[in-house]
């Protein structure tokens, strides 16, 4: 290239610094987007990454997606890829593959933040950030897109898989965490834009190209055997997003769960697989011998919650932090009782 | 009841309900006409099926090669003729005839005569090759069912094309016209037809409505190759059991894709919002072959990449480089060599390994690419050289019948009606005055010049003249001769196969009595063969969209087998398998050439 063509080609580049063309980064030579929902998917595809773990178990799905959240090379995907450091590597859209450093998780959430090299990425790095402002972040019925690498069919500059649905509603999972076959802790949005293994850790956006969702893993009903796409609301990342990502520590951290004490030690034959939570013994000046519990008797229930065995005992009793008062029910030969129990913390 | 109606009219129209209803409309419209192409696939004698499509108004159908199943193969030596149509007795007038002219013939004469005329019979309707299909039981959305005849398959890459057998003589049905795939881009809306879990028994088709979740996939096929999706439009319309073979639609209700497979994850055989189309633009690379009958064979250069860090620079570079390659395939034989970076493809820029399997796999064996690539030199790669490929047929598991079955043939009724439907689609043009065009090969120039019967070739100095069909003269040094036999014969072949000497009103008539015998890639794009009657085994190159694409012939002056392929403006030369390099062409340009042009000098 002359030099004069080399400075007119720069300075188009300025000129269109606003209108960024993605489309020499990928494989295939493509038409310009006509549609809104075309042109929304070709701004947002720069954002979302692939995600590679260390293989090895065949039991865990060793490829996910994710999204770039900081110019400073934050990329945010699910925590239930093998990360292993060193091992984790990142595919940003343009194909260029980088080693990624893997920062602490949110046990709560389930996400976990990667970081790669800023200086690295020749192609520079295109954030996004959850939807701002106080209105809703979505609406039920309304449209969204969501994007994922699902069944790790994209591979280097290859497009991620876009599937396009409505929002079908809004599920808390409180009630049935860890009691059903749901493993997380809080608000769901739930869409039929098809969500599979390998989408998970991508986007769910609305017609604007607003981030309102986290593709997290399907929720499964082993019983019915129904599954359902859900998206954990972006909104709801902002803590661990700010603290990692901005550097603002949190008054409480939202991750660090203190564990609390009942003084009950409950009967658990070892070779059981599933024992009820019969009390085995009750220590002297705890909470439990406040409310006068015997060994022999059978609890059944924790405020709302039923409790079927030894594990949901404990998984029930998580729930909940040291100082909190539950309505304890439990059953003494045929007569069932009810009591408040005060839960204390637990001393280390 | 009329207050309430009243009401109703008087609410102000809200502008974007407006929009949303007339977008309905016009999907509605389009749902409504693609429907009557949209077929359900089933056997005659068992149960289960598929969908497919008729994409030309003779009763093309287009289907997956899965949905048509394993042929009935021959038992031991014999072939399997259980499954050609028997010939049927003679026509009564035919038979009237022939006892009127021979009143005192024995019955055994009477009885070699049928027997002729069903031998007769016998090559117009049977296929050549050694297995073949039951026919296949269509269902139309119109609720008539027909029988099908198998013609083509591609095993390679999941394909058939299935031919309905009319109810009454000169029967045509609603048909689709094939889209633009590669004009495809992610988040269009398309919608699939078909009969997933043969829910119609009126067949009328389900349809089922989504996005283009992804383009260009390449999606690896079973063992040996075989139902191979090299470049697959991704779509979350669902796509399920029965929907196999079916058509994908874009918007405007073009056949943009086949659906032929989805993805499941642990869920069971049912669909996930996974499904794949294979592209339109790839099919059409095949329909030649499909169309003629033929056991569609895939490109390959035998060799395989990977997309890996440069194992020769110090740098993080990352490229596709040779692997593995056999000694005797074509890339070797262009001088690729093993570590060596490929760089493009039919001047695409390789990006990945996958996007090379993508382009070379929607290519048909024997056409000709060209690949650029960096060879090693010492400790690095020197400069990139661009070589041209002709792409050799790929082994795939059914590869022993294909060779079995190279010469695999539709009928010959069946070709006829083919090259007829290919006919009609071409545009009936003004007889075109005159057609001049020029080869130029290094320092040999060649030009050509015709008007209605006359044709005249210049070489250098030798001309040669035709007046009309074995008529003409030849120019040599300035002295008038008559041709030699060699000569003559040149003339005629070029005058009867070279479509580039064709006026657009004069293909029709030009394949009168020609046989389609497959496709063709010439530069980049599909073309059909057809064999012309004659000798020299003429074969002449159409677009599908009728215009000229070149010609293969024996060429009695140079004692080769002449391959033109012409594309706006762009030729190539390919004489006994071998590329020459240095063809050029100019025109063909329309226009009167002066009558004494053909006239011979007193």
């Amino acid at each position: 290239m002359s030099r004069a063509a080399a400075a007119v080609a720069v300075l188009a580049g300025v000129l269109s610094a606003q209108k960024q063309d993605f489309g020499a980064a990928y494989s295939f030579a493509e038409r310009a987007p006509r549609t809104v929902l075309e042109r929304t998917i070709d701004k947002l595809l720069p954002s979302i990454v692939k995600v590679h773990g260390a293989s090895g178990l065949s039991t865990i799905t060793s490829y996910a997606t994710g999204i770039v959240v900081s110019d400073k090379g934050h990329i945010l995907t699910l925590d239930q890829i093998l990360v292993q450091k060193g091992r984790t590597r990142v595919v940003l859209y343009d194909g260029s593959v980088h080693q990624a450093e893997v920062l602490p998780a949110d046990d709560r959430l389930r996400v976990r933040l990667l970081r790669v090299d800023p200086a690295e990425v020749e192609g520079g790095l295109h954030p996004i950030w959850p939807k701002q402002g106080d209105g809703p972040l979505f609406r039920t019925g309304q449209c969204v897109v969501s994007l994922g690498n699902c069944f790790r069919l994209a591979e280097f500059s290859e497009k991620v898989s876009a599937t396009f649905g409505v929002v079908v509603g809004r599920a808390n999972t409180a009630l049935r965490y860890r009691l059903a076959d749901v493993q997380y802790d809080g608000d769901l949005i739930l869409t039929d834009a098809c969500n599979n293994p390998g989408h998970y850790g991508g986007g769910l956006f609305d017609l604007d190209g607003n981030w309102i969702g986290f593709n997290t893993r399907l929720l499964e009903s082993k019983e019915t055997n129904t599954m359902l796409s859900a998206a954990i609301p972006s909104r709801d990342l902002l803590p661990y997003l700010d603290e990692y990502v901005n550097g603002k520590v949190q008054a409480e951290s939202p991750k660090v769960v203190r564990p609390v004490y009942t003084g009950i030690v409950l009967f658990e034959p070892s070779g059981r697989t599933s024992p009820p939570a019969y009390v085995d013994r009750v220590v002297k000046d705890s909470p439990a011998a406040a409310i006068e519990l015997r060994p022999d008797d059978l609890i059944v229930r924790i405020d709302d919650y039923s409790v079927r065995s030894c594990k949901e005992f404990r998984d029930v009793l998580a729930k909940f932090g040291p100082g909190a008062k539950v309505q304890l029910t439990y059953k003494r030969g045929t007569v069932v009782h009810q009591a408040a129990l005060t839960l204390a913390e637990e001393k280390q | 009841m009329i207050a309430v109606t009243a009401a109703l009219v008087l609410l102000p129209q809200d502008p974007d309900l407006a929009a949303v209803r007339a977008s309905e409309q016009r999907r509605v419209e389009v749902v409504a006409r693609c429907a009557a192409a949209v077929c359900s696939v089933g056997d005659m004698s068992s149960p289960g099926g598929g969908s497919g499509v008729i994409f030309d108004p003779a009763g093309f159908v287009l289907t997956n090669y899965h949905v048509v199943g394993d042929p009935v193969r021959p038992k031991g030596d014999k072939p399997a003729e259980e499954v050609r149509p028997t010939p049927p007795e003679p026509p009564h007038a035919e038979l009237e005839a022939w006892q009127q002219a021979h009143p005192d013939a024995p019955a055994d004469e009477r009885a070699q005569f049928v027997a002729a005329w069903q031998g007769r019979w016998r090559d117009e309707h049977w296929p050549t090759g050694k297995y073949h299909w039951h026919n296949k039981k269509v269902g139309l959305p119109d609720g008539e069912v027909y029988e099908a005849v198998v013609l083509g398959i591609d095993p390679g890459s999941d394909l058939a094309v299935l031919r309905l057998l009319p109810k009454a003589p000169g029967q045509t049905w609603p048909a689709c016209a094939f889209g633009d795939s590669d004009q495809l881009l992610v988040g269009e809306t398309v919608f699939a037809m078909g009969n997933p879990f043969l829910l119609a028994t009126d067949f009328t088709p389900t349809v089922t409505f989504g996005i283009v979740s992804g383009t260009h996939r390449y999606q690896e096929g079973g063992g040996n190759r075989m139902l191979v999706y090299p470049d697959c439009i991704q779509v979350d319309a669902p796509v399920n059991p029965g929907n196999s073979g079916g058509p994908l639609f874009s918007e405007a209700g073009e056949i943009i894709g086949i659906n032929g497979r989805i993805s499941i994850g642990d869920r069971g055989r049912v669909n996930v919002g996974v499904g794949f189309a294979i592209a339109s633009n790839q099919i059409v690379n095949f329909l030649g072959d499909l169309l003629a009958g033929r056991h569609a064979e895939h490109g390959t250069l035998d060799m395989s990449c990977w997309y890996m860090t440069a194992p020769r620079e110090q740098t993080q570079r990352r490229g596709v480089f040779v692997q593995q390659m056999y000694k005797d395939s074509v890339a070797a034989a262009a001088g690729l060599s093993l570590g060596d970076e490929i760089t493009s493809f039919n001047g695409v820029h390789v990006r990945s390994a996958n996007q090379l399997a993508t382009l070379i796999g929607v290519l048909p064996a024997h056409a000709w690419v060209t690949l650029g690539f960096r060879p090693t030199i010492g400790d690095g790669y020197g400069d990139e050289r661009v070589v041209p490929i002709r792409l050799s047929p790929l082994d795939t598991g059914s590869s022993a019948d294909a060779k079995a079955d190279a010469e695999r043939l539709a009928s010959r009724e069946n070709r006829r009606l083919a090259t007829a439907a290919l006919c009609r689609q071409w545009p009936a043009q003004d007889q075109g005055t005159g057609v001049t065009f020029t080869l130029v090969s290094g320092t040999e120039r060649q030009q050509f010049r015709r008007q209605g019967e006359r044709l005249r070739v210049d070489r250098g100095d030798l001309s040669l003249v035709r007046t009309g069909r074995g008529a003409g003269f030849a120019i040599e040094n300035g002295k008038v001769r008559d041709s030699t036999a060699e000569e003559a014969a040149f003339l005629e072949r070029q005058f009867a196969g070279n479509t580039l000497l064709w006026t657009s009103g004069q293909r029709s008539q030009q394949l009168d009595g020609s046989l389609l015998v497959g496709g063709a890639h010439v530069l980049g794009a599909p073309a059909w063969r057809f064999a012309l009657a004659g000798d020299g085994e003429i074969e002449a190159l159409v677009f599908r969209d009728g215009s000229p694409a070149g010609c293969v012939l024996r060429d009695p002056l140079r004692r080769q087998r002449v391959e033109l392929h012409a594309r706006s403006g762009v030729a190539q030369l390919i004489a006994d398998g071998a590329i020459d390099k240095a063809c050029k062409l100019e025109g063909p340009t329309a226009g009167a050439i002066a009558d004494d042009v053909f006239g011979r000098p007193q």
